[in-house]
Parts: C-alpha cells; sequence; structure tokens
C-alpha cells in the first residue's frame, strides 16, 4: 500500500517535469503579401469562439516634424471618426454592438489597431480596418473633436498623474538629434496647431497597405480569412509616396548629464538613464536580462537591497524600452519619506557597480533563464497576445518566426556577456540622472 | 492541362467579380454563431477537506493554481486594517524558508505568487509546477510572521494613509462603505492611523491560524495538466495541511436607507467633486434574476455605450467618465453610480444620474439598445473564457454560493432571452434613487449648499475622510454689519505694527530653515524698498532655486538654468519685492470680501476671500489679535493652504510682527522656521544684480 503511493508520487513528478513539449506551445502561422504590399499573417486556434483582428503601421511619433510632435498620435484618434461608409462615432458602438472589444496605441515607432470579437464578426472586423486603411473620414469636425479629447487625455494621463512626465523627460534630455527626443503624446501647441491638410499628407504617406502589416488570429479558417482579406482589402491601392524613416543618428553621449524636474508628486524620484542599441541585436536582449536581474522579483538586487532591507525606496524599477533605433534603459526608485535623492541615488548605483564588477552567481544566472523561458512563454496566453507579437516581430525585425525562437537567442547570453554589456552600457559618460522632485521643494 | 486552364480561369474570374461586384457601403453580416464551449472541469478532495478543480488545457507548457478560503472572519473592529498586513505578511518568510530563501526560490523558477487575506495564487512553467504547489503549500501552512517585518509594513500603510487623506477617489471609497454597510459588517470597516497603529502580531497570527484552514478552502489548478497529474501532488503538498474548526462570524444586516441621504465629505480647496449614489442591495450570485440585473446595469452604465457615459460625458461634457454598477454578494451586494466633475456641475450631476436612474424604472428599454447590450455582454462571456482560470472559477462559483448547476451553460440562452420589460421590473426591484446615499467628496463652500435639495430631509450629513461623523463646521456667523473686508486687513496691518512702523523699514533679510519630506532646506530672502528682491533657496548641498528682481527686471534661476522674468512671473516677482505690500492692496488689483466669522483651531477668524489677477484665495485673520493665520488658495492644479504661526517682533523695528513659523501644503507638506532677521542694515543694489 505504502510503496504503491510512493511510486505514484515519483510518477506524478515525472509527468510534470518531463513532459514540456515544444510541440504544444508552438505558434503556427501563414504569411504572405497582396500585391498592393500589404504584408498579411494568419494564425489559426480554435481553443475559444474568439478573433483578434490588428493592423501594425509602421509610423510613430519618430516620424513626425519636430513641429508637429504629438502628430501621430493625434491621428490615430482621427481613424477613430469614421469612414466613407462608417458614420462619425460608429466605430466603437459597431463593434461593442457586436460583442467586441477595440482599441489602438501609439509607440514611438509604430501605431496600433485592434479589435477583439466572437469568431463570427470577423468579416465585420477585416471590413472596418480595410475602411480605415481605404479612406478614413478626416475632417475638420473630426479634428476639431479630436483635438479636445487628445488634450484632455494628456492632461488626465500625464499631466496629473504622479510621475506622468518621467518618460518624456528622459527622452527629452536623453536625445539631442534623434526624433526619440520627444515622447507620443508631444507638445499641447502643437495639437493646437495641426492643420487638416496636414493630416491628409500624413495619411496618403504612412496608412498605406506597404506600410502596414495586418494579423488576424483565432477561430478562423485560413482559406475564408484569405478570401475575406483579399476582398476588403486587395482593392486598396499601393501607396505612391516615398516613406521617410529618421536618418538622425544620435552622436555618443561624452558626459553624464544631470537634470532637476518639477511636477506635483509626494516624493521625490531618481532615475538613470542609459543609451542601449537597438532592438534585436545581441546586446540589446542582454540588456534586457540585466534589467531583469536589477528589478524583477522580490529576490532581485534592487528589490532586495534598495527597498526591503536599506528601506530606501518605495518602488524601484529597470527596463529597457524596445525602440526600433538605439534607446534607453532606465532605472528608477521613488525615495522614501525622509530619504534624499542622493541617497538613493548612490544605493542603486551601487547595486549597477556590482553587476559591472563581478559575475553573476550560477544560481542567479539559471533563474535570469528561468525567468526568460517564463516571460516567453506566457507572453502568448491569449490570442491578442499572439497577434500583437506576430506583428511587432515582423515589422521591426522581418521575421514573425521569432515568436517561437526568440528564446534561443537569450539562452545564447553568457555571464561574461552579462558582465561585459553591464560595463560597456552602464557607465557614467553614456547616461542621464533625473532628479524628478515634488513641485514645493522649486517654491518657497 | 485542362485542370490548370479551368483554375486559373476560375481564379481571375473570383478575382475580377471580386473587384467590381464589392460594394463598400454594405456592413457585413455575421456568421452563424459560434458554439462557447464551456471547458470540462474535473474536481476532487483531499482527506482534509480541500475541494480541488481542475481544468485542463494544453495550449502552453503553463500552469495557474489558485486558493480561495470560503470564510466569514471575525470583525477587525479598532485593528482595521491587519487582514490587509497579514496578506502581506504571507510572503514574508515561512518556518521552513527566511524571507531571502522564499523570494529566492519563487523568482528561480520564475514564478509569480499573489497572496490576499482570504486566498492566494501562483503560475509558472509546467516543468515547475511541483517547485509551485510546493511554495504555495509552505505559505498557506507554515507562514512565520515576525514582529520587525510588521514594523515595516506598518511604517508603509501610515506613509500611505497619509498621502490618500486628501485623494478624492480614496475618501469616497471610505465613507461609502462606511454609510452603506456600517462598523458592524465587514464592507464598512476602514482603517485608519490610530486603528493601524493597535495591530498586533498576535492578531495577525490568530487570524492566520484559524481561517487559512483546508477545509473551507477551493483551489482551482488550470493549464497544462491532468488530474492524474495534479492528485499525487497535491496529496504530498497540501494533504499535510491540517483541518481545523473554522469559527464564522456573525455581522449585521445592512439595509439601504428609507429616505435619500446626502453625505458630504469636505475636502479643502477642491475644484473638482467625486460622487457616488450608492445602497446595500440583497443580490446573490446566481439570483434568478441575476443576468436580468446585469443587463439592466450595463444598460444604465456598465460602460462607454451605458446612459451614464452617454449623458455625463457625451451630451454634457461634466466628466471624463461616469459609469455603476450592481454587485452580486453572497454577504451582501452594492448599487453605486459613479462621476467626478468640476465644482459648478456637481448638483446637476447628481441630478442626472438620479434622473437616469429613474428612468430605467419607468420607462422601458428600447429594443435596439437592449440588443446591443445583449449581444456586447454575450461577446464578453465568450472572449472571458480564452483564460481557463475563467472555466475553474465558474466551477467554485456554482459549489460556493449553491448556484444553479447548468447557471454558466444557459447563460447565453438566459442573457438572450430578457426583455424590455424585464429590465424595467429588475430596476424597479434595485435602482432607487429616492432611497439612496448620495456621497459628495468636494469643495464645502461652493459646493455643499448646492446639494441641501437631493437630501429628504433637507440637510447635510457631514463626514470625515474615514468615515467619521464629523460636526459641520459652523457656519459663517455674520460679522458686524460695519465691517468689510478692506477693514479686516487695514487691522491685520496695525496688529504687525502699523503703517508707520512698516514703512520705517527700508530693508530686511530673512533667513529660514525648512524641510520638505526629510530634506533640509535653507531659505533667504532680501528685500529692499521700494522693490528689490533676492530669493535663494538652499537644499542637499547646492542652490535649489533663485530669483532676483531689481525693480524693473530679475530673473529666476533653476538647476543652471537662468530664465528672465516675464508676464505674470514679473508682476509677481514686482508685488513680492514690495516691503508695503500690504498698505496699498489696491496697487496689485486686489480687493477683499469679508464672507463671516468662522472657527479656525477653535479660534473666531474673520474669513475674507480676496480676489485679484490670480484669482481668488480664502484669508483667515484672529478676530482678537486680527493677525493672519492661514490662507488657502485654489488653482487649476490644486490647491496650496498656507499657515502661520508664532508672530514675534524682529528686533530693532519698534513692534514689526512677522510668523516665525509657516506650513505650506501643496501636495507634500514644507514646513520653515525663522532663524535670524535683520532690517536697515543698507542692503546694497549691488546684491539684487
Amino acid at each position: 500500500m505504502k510503496r504503491k503511493a510512493f511510486s505514484i508520487l515519483v510518477l506524478g513528478a515525472l509527468a510534470l517535469s518531463g513532459s514540456v513539449s515544444a510541440q504544444s506551445s508552438k505558434i503556427n502561422f501563414v504569411e504572405y503579401d497582396l500585391p498592393n504590399g500589404l504584408h498579411v499573417i494568419l494564425h489559426e486556434d480554435h481553443s475559444t469562439p474568439i478573433v483578434a483582428v490588428s493592423v501594425m503601421y509602421h509610423v510613430g511619433s519618430k516620424n513626425e516634424d519636430p513641429q508637429r510632435t504629438g502628430f501621430a498620435h493625434f491621428f490615430e484618434h482621427l481613424l477613430f471618426e469614421g469612414s466613407e461608409n462608417i458614420g462619425r462615432g460608429e466605430y466603437m458602438k459597431m463593434i461593442q454592438a457586436a460583442g467586441g472589444q477595440l482599441n489602438a496605441n501609439t509607440t514611438q515607432d509604430r501605431t496600433y489597431y485592434y479589435e477583439v470579437l466572437p469568431s463570427n464578426q470577423l468579416e465585420l472586423a477585416l471590413w472596418m480596418e480595410s475602411e480605415r486603411m481605404l479612406h478614413a473620414k478626416i475632417d475638420t469636425i473630426g479634428v476639431e473633436t479630436q483635438r479636445k479629447v487628445v488634450k484632455e487625455e494628456k492632461k488626465q494621463r500625464y499631466d496629473n498623474t504622479p510621475y506622468g512626465q518621467l518618460l518624456s523627460v528622459v527622452y527629452e534630455n536623453e536625445f539631442t538629434k534623434h526624433p526619440y527626443r520627444w515622447t507620443p503624446i508631444g507638445k499641447e501647441q502643437y495639437i493646437d496647431q495641426a492643420k487638416l491638410s496636414e493630416f491628409m499628407d500624413f495619411y496618403k504617406t504612412f496608412y498605406v497597405p506597404n506600410n502596414a502589416v495586418l494579423v488576424v488570429g483565432g477561430d478562423i479558417n485560413i482559406g475564408e480569412t484569405k478570401a475575406f482579406i483579399q476582398k476588403y482589402y486587395g482593392d486598396i491601392p499601393k501607396g505612391t509616396r516615398a516613406i521617410p524613416r529618421p536618418t538622425e543618428v544620435e552622436p555618443e553621449q561624452t558626459e553624464e548629464k544631470r537634470v532637476n524636474f518639477y511636477d506635483n508628486v509626494q516624493l521625490p524620484a531618481v532615475i538613470l538613464a542609459y543609451h542601449t542599441p537597438k532592438l534585436g541585436t545581441a546586446d540589446n536582449y542582454t540588456l534586457q536580462l540585466l534589467t531583469q536581474l536589477l528589478s524583477q522579483g522580490k529576490s532581485s538586487r534592487f528589490q532586495k537591497a534598495i527597498v526591503d532591507e536599506q528601506q530606501k525606496a518605495l518602488a524601484v524599477g529597470a527596463f529597457a524600452i524596445p525602440n526600433e533605433d538605439p534607446g534607453v534603459a532606465m532605472m528608477f526608485g521613488i525615495a522614501n519619506a525622509g530619504v534624499k535623492p542622493e541617497e538613493l541615488e548612490k544605493a542603486m548605483e551601487a547595486e549597477v557597480d556590482k553587476v559591472i564588477e563581478n559575475y553573476v552567481s550560477d544560481e542567479e544566472y539559471q533563474k535570469l533563464r528561468n525567468q526568460a523561458e517564463n516571460d516567453f512563454v506566457t507572453q502568448n496566453q491569449r490570442v491578442a497576445g499572439v497577434v500583437q507579437n506576430l506583428a511587432t516581430y515582423y515589422t521591426f525585425l522581418g521575421n514573425a518566426d521569432l515568436i517561437n525562437t526568440e528564446l534561443e537567442l537569450y539562452k545564447k547570453i553568457t555571464k561574461e556577456d552579462l558582465k561585459r554589456v553591464a560595463a560597456k552600457y552602464f557607465n557614467k559618460n553614456n547616461r542621464l540622472v533625473v532628479y524628478y522632485l515634488p513641485k514645493s521643494m522649486e517654491n518657497k | 492541362m485542362k485542370k490548370t486552364t479551368l483554375s486559373i480561369l476560375f481564379c481571375a474570374a473570383a478575382l475580377s467579380a471580386g473587384a467590381q461586384s464589392l460594394d463598400r457601403s454594405q456592413r457585413p453580416k455575421p456568421g452563424p454563431a459560434p458554439e462557447i464551449k464551456l471547458g470540462k472541469t474535473e474536481s476532487f478532495s483531499l482527506p482534509n477537506g480541500l475541494k480541488v478543480f481542475v481544468v485542463e488545457n494544453h495550449k502552453l507548457p503553463t500552469l495557474a493554481v489558485s486558493i480561495q478560503l470560503d470564510i466569514r472572519p471575525e470583525l477587525e473592529g479598532e485593528m482595521a486594517g491587519y487582514r490587509e498586513m497579514m496578506s502581506e505578511l504571507l510572503l514574508s518568510g515561512t518556518k521552513n524558508r527566511s524571507k531571502d530563501e522564499l523570494n529566492k526560490e519563487i523568482d528561480f523558477i520564475g514564478a509569480n505568487i499573489n497572496t490576499s487575506d482570504d486566498g492566494m495564487s501562483g503560475s509558472s512553467l509546467k516543468k515547475h509546477g511541483e517547485k509551485l504547489f510546493e511554495l504555495m503549500a509552505d505559505i498557506a501552512m507554515n507562514s512565520d510572521f515576525k514582529q520587525e517585518e510588521l514594523d515595516k509594513i506598518k511604517t508603509r500603510t501610515l506613509s500611505g494613509l497619509e498621502a490618500s487623506e486628501n485623494e478624492p477617489d480614496a475618501m469616497l471609497n471610505n465613507v461609502s462603505a462606511v454609510v452603506n454597510f456600517g462598523k458592524q459588517h465587514p464592507y464598512g470597516e476602514v482603517a485608519n492611523k490610530e486603528t493601524v497603529q493597535k495591530i498586533t502580531l498576535d492578531r495577525v497570527k490568530k487570524y492566520y491560524s484559524s481561517y487559512f484552514r483546508p477545509n473551507v478552502a477551493y483551489m482551482a489548478v488550470v493549464g497544462d495538466v491532468t488530474v492524474a497529474e495534479v492528485k499525487p501532488l497535491l496529496e504530498k503538498y497540501f494533504g499535510r495541511w491540517a483541518k481545523a474548526m473554522v469559527p464564522v462570524a456573525k455581522y449585521s444586516d445592512p439595509k439601504a436607507p428609507s429616505t435619500r441621504r446626502v453625505v458630504f465629505v469636505p475636502r479643502e480647496a477642491a475644484v473638482q467633486s467625486v460622487i457616488n449614489v450608492t445602497y446595500p442591495v440583497d443580490l446573490k450570485p446566481g439570483a434568478p434574476d441575476a443576468i436580468k440585473a446585469r443587463v439592466a446595469n450595463s444598460i444604465l452604465g456598465g460602460g462607454s455605450n451605458g446612459r451614464l457615459f452617454l449623458n455625463l460625458r457625451e451630451k454634457h461634457g461634466w466628466t471624463y467618465g461616469s459609469y455603476s454598477s450592481l454587485s452580486q454578494d453572497d454577504l451582501k451586494g452594492t448599487f453605486t453610480a459613479y462621476a467626478k466633475g468640476r465644482n459648478v456641475v456637481t448638483d446637476s450631476s447628481v441630478q442626472e444620474i438620479l434622473a437616469e436612474m429613474n428612468t430605467l424604472r419607468t420607462k422601458p428599454v428600447g429594443k435596439e439598445e437592449l440588443q446591443n447590450h445583449i449581444v456586447n455582454m454575450s461577446g464578453a462571456f465568450a472572449i472571458a473564457l480564452e483564460n481557463p482560470g475563467t472555466v475553474a472559477q465558474y466551477a467554485i462559483n456554482i459549489e460556493r454560493y449553491k448556484m444553479p448547476k447548468d447557471y454558466y451553460q444557459n447563460y447565453l440562452k438566459n442573457l438572450a432571452a430578457v426583455t424590455a420589460q424585464d429590465v424595467q421590473s429588475v430596476a424597479q426591484k434595485y435602482i432607487h434613487p429616492d432611497q439612496a446615499n448620495v456621497v459628495v467628496v468636494g469643495s464645502k463652500d461652493d459646493v455643499a449648499k448646492t446639494l441641501t435639495r437631493f437630501a429628504s430631509n433637507g440637510k447635510l450629513e457631514y463626514f470625515d475622510p474615514y468615515g467619521r461623523e464629523i460636526k459641520p463646521a459652523a457656519p459663517a456667523a455674520a460679522a458686524p454689519a460695519n465691517l468689510t473686508g478692506a477693514d479686516v486687513v487695514k487691522k491685520y496691518v496695525a496688529a504687525i505694527g502699523g503703517e508707520k512702523v512698516i514703512n520705517s523699514i527700508k530693508d530686511i533679510k530673512t533667513v529660514s530653515k525648512g524641510s520638505v519630506q526629510g530634506m533640509e532646506l535653507t531659505v533667504t530672502e532680501t528685500k529692499k524698498a521700494p522693490n528689490k528682491l533676492k530669493f535663494v533657496m538652499e537644499g542637499m548641498g547646492m542652490v535649489l532655486q533663485k530669483k532676483v528682481f531689481d525693480g524693473n527686471k530679475g530673473y529666476e534661476e533653476a538647476q543652471g538654468q537662468k530664465a528672465e522674468l516675464e508676464g505674470d512671473d514679473l508682476e509677481e516677482a514686482r508685488e513680492d519685492a514690495d516691503i508695503y505690500a500690504d498698505l496699498h492692496p489696491e496697487k496689485y488689483g486686489k480687493t477683499y470680501n469679508l464672507k463671516g466669522i468662522e472657527k479656525l483651531d477653535g479660534n473666531d477668524v474673520y474669513a475674507v476671500e480676496e480676489t485679484s489677477k490670480k484669482g481668488k484665495a480664502t484669508n483667515y485673520y484672529d478676530v482678537k489679535s486680527g493677525l493672519l493665520l492661514k490662507t488657502v488658495q485654489s488653482t487649476e492644479n490644486g490647491s496650496v493652504i498656507q499657515e502661520y504661526a508664532d508672530y514675534k517682533e524682529v528686533p530693532g523695528t519698534n513692534g514689526y510682527k512677522i510668523p516665525y513659523s509657516m506650513k505650506v501644503t501643496a501636495g507634500p507638506v514644507v514646513t520653515i522656521s525663522v532663524q535670524s532677521v535683520e532690517v536697515n542694515k543698507g542692503i546694497d543694489d549691488s546684491e539684487f544684480q
């Protein structure tokens, strides 16, 4: 009796640890181009009767005129106003009345639109996205309405949110030439100045099939979906203009920069921001692991030393923003009441120095690999996530199959790489230090 | 050969047909509705009573585990807040693992574990599943609480409370909880600084050992596993979790008010109000009219297609968002309608919320509107099923709340069958605009008086941010009829020394020390008649800010960046530089209006409204001494409150008095105390370059 119980236990344990089948987690997809240049990726998965439809346009705030920052995001709002065949304000209503959800967002590098619906509404979503690409309604009423909404959004999400200007402050000071020197929300004065003709121009330049990828995933039939796509996207003309990409190269930084910024916050925050190489490079992957080492989980360096043991910070974080062009790795801490920003900065710097000076232990190294694997697998839990990841890998790295293989690139990173890359990028001359301080420290 | 030609022809035909005949104005029709299948749940119990629900989902090699305790714990009483602290303490170590070891082991396998006061959840890759079970079991049965860790969390909680004390939504939630449920119900218990201070380690330990027991626990295991795999592991790790008698507390049975109450929570210098129309309801999960009630709430205020949103935001532009909720709860549900908006639209917003509630009761909903909401909710149901945890939760709900076994199987069918009559009748049952608590957090001066008309008895009840009833600040008593605002200011001028003494001051240098959030500041202010100014603030060993004005022009310097003073800033410097500014307020366009006599810390004060180009401020002058004690200025970015105390004569001035201590609240609090004052030392003009 006893022995039997024991063997079941062993079997159970074996079953759990031994049966990781790489096959079951592979994301299958097909991809092709339409003659007008639209890239299409289809992922079939019948586990839930829903579909996700998305379009990623390869345009973001880095494509903006410096005198029109915020334009790409403003434009994203405009594209909810309707089309030749969709009435004003109907976009949201139609999707909701079809049982779906939708949204969009704009980064420095791309603009992304998506809907998730019950699978019998696939054709509706494809039609609506094609309307958006072919003949969106761009008129004075829409521009004026969205101008107000965008300004309200800026107030709520950036101006009146504690630390809401953090990214803007970092990018504005980190970059001198490259258009990453502003962030997607832009400046209010330019939101006010944006003109209808400029929007028309932007639409014709960037919102063309040859600058987009359409990704459909979920409970679909590939053949039927291809036919729908041919029907609604086949006749959208290819863009005739050259698609401009920023050519500015950010000059190498040669000495540390320091900035104090005042805002409506309760506690000071310290940010260390370092220039990084572009997405997809080996060093960029290594930097991702390094930020994990510093701040992912309670046993991470920052969490353990600065938040728990020294109690110098209320919260800490480190992340490398996945920018298409060379970007930023950022570390931040919000000081505990009574802790001076200098003290917090020293504590953060001490942890960064340890990474530069010493190899990580075998155990910690294995932890980083395990965390990376966990994150890599779980990013595909929802079909909406799969669709977005396919679009992102394709747009920036030209290889959608990274959704299945990127983990191998993380696995190649050695302990030596971690130390070398930390030393190369986390040096003082390559960084910006921001003190994000309460306004009360500015006025009497 | 033939075949190929045919198919090419066919393709071409299909293509050209598609291109020519596409009528884009035709909105595509939906295909046949897909069959929504609920995944299968298997369940079993361990001998210690732990009930386990397993949902297999082999899409990814992952695993998610949750434990939910079905408990009715004793009230927290005077130690309100300890349950939340316990949930944090659960991750601070066990009898087998120190805090560091525990955190390290969780992170090593790339897992996440979250804890609450009535359960926990965890997730990892399947290959680390056994370790995940081991760690979660250790936390569930062997947690070891330490005084040192409790103290750390207490300190954090207290500073958190301080930060949220003036946060309108936190204030609104606290007060709504108390007025809806009262202190004899767990939903009405609110932590404040006093209750947090009183929390003891013993109480935390007792809670854990009483309620973290397998015989009251439901466990969901979902992911790339089978029952055969999971069962032996659970027996191994959770089998030793000892069952015990778990006490069941009795609570009061809160009722909605029989009339409409208006509860007002004053928030100093608020420019926006937050509003709840709220009351407790009896609506249990799976009740016969639960689905109808969900539809009714969706129509009223379920989202951006709800009537509250369409009315208050889209039609009137009063708010960024307005929503309602009608929660189903085994103990007690709650109805809440919410909005946030500027002072002047507060009463209109309350009125429209009440009107929409009423309309839902009195008028049947239109066919299309009803249909849109039903389809939207059906889609949301399907989308939620993508998460295998949803299915496990449904199985647990059915067991825990004794819901009909086929409740979720029939959900879509029953949802589709909801009629306009159904909506109206559940609205009449659950939506009560006339028997509700209207809770408003906002400006006492600008908003409170506009709300009395909503109270059935015509009276407002006042509460503090933690839901304790307070006496309304006595309404401003009428000031003597012959006294004007300008007179009060003149009395103040006399109180600080009088015109002659003030005019005798030709220059003045004040050095003060202050602190903000633990950082020390030194502020040096130098003025010279008629209008020269230099202001320097130092801290952290450097100049944080400097402002210089020579009577005509000036500059401001911060972080090494220098900017010329222009426009409003220049005007402000001109006034700041004027030692005699109080003697001729008209020069700066200031007018005063005496509003009445109020109480400030027990003393009678004149409340005087000051109007200038900068906007409105209220100044409070002590009735007895004539001294200025406080000013409150509202701006677009929030309010600035300045308090003055410790007025003392400046040596060598024949009676010129200034406040030696000052407190400024503009978000964080800055306190400043004067260290030295020098007058008429003949400061050279070069100081002001």
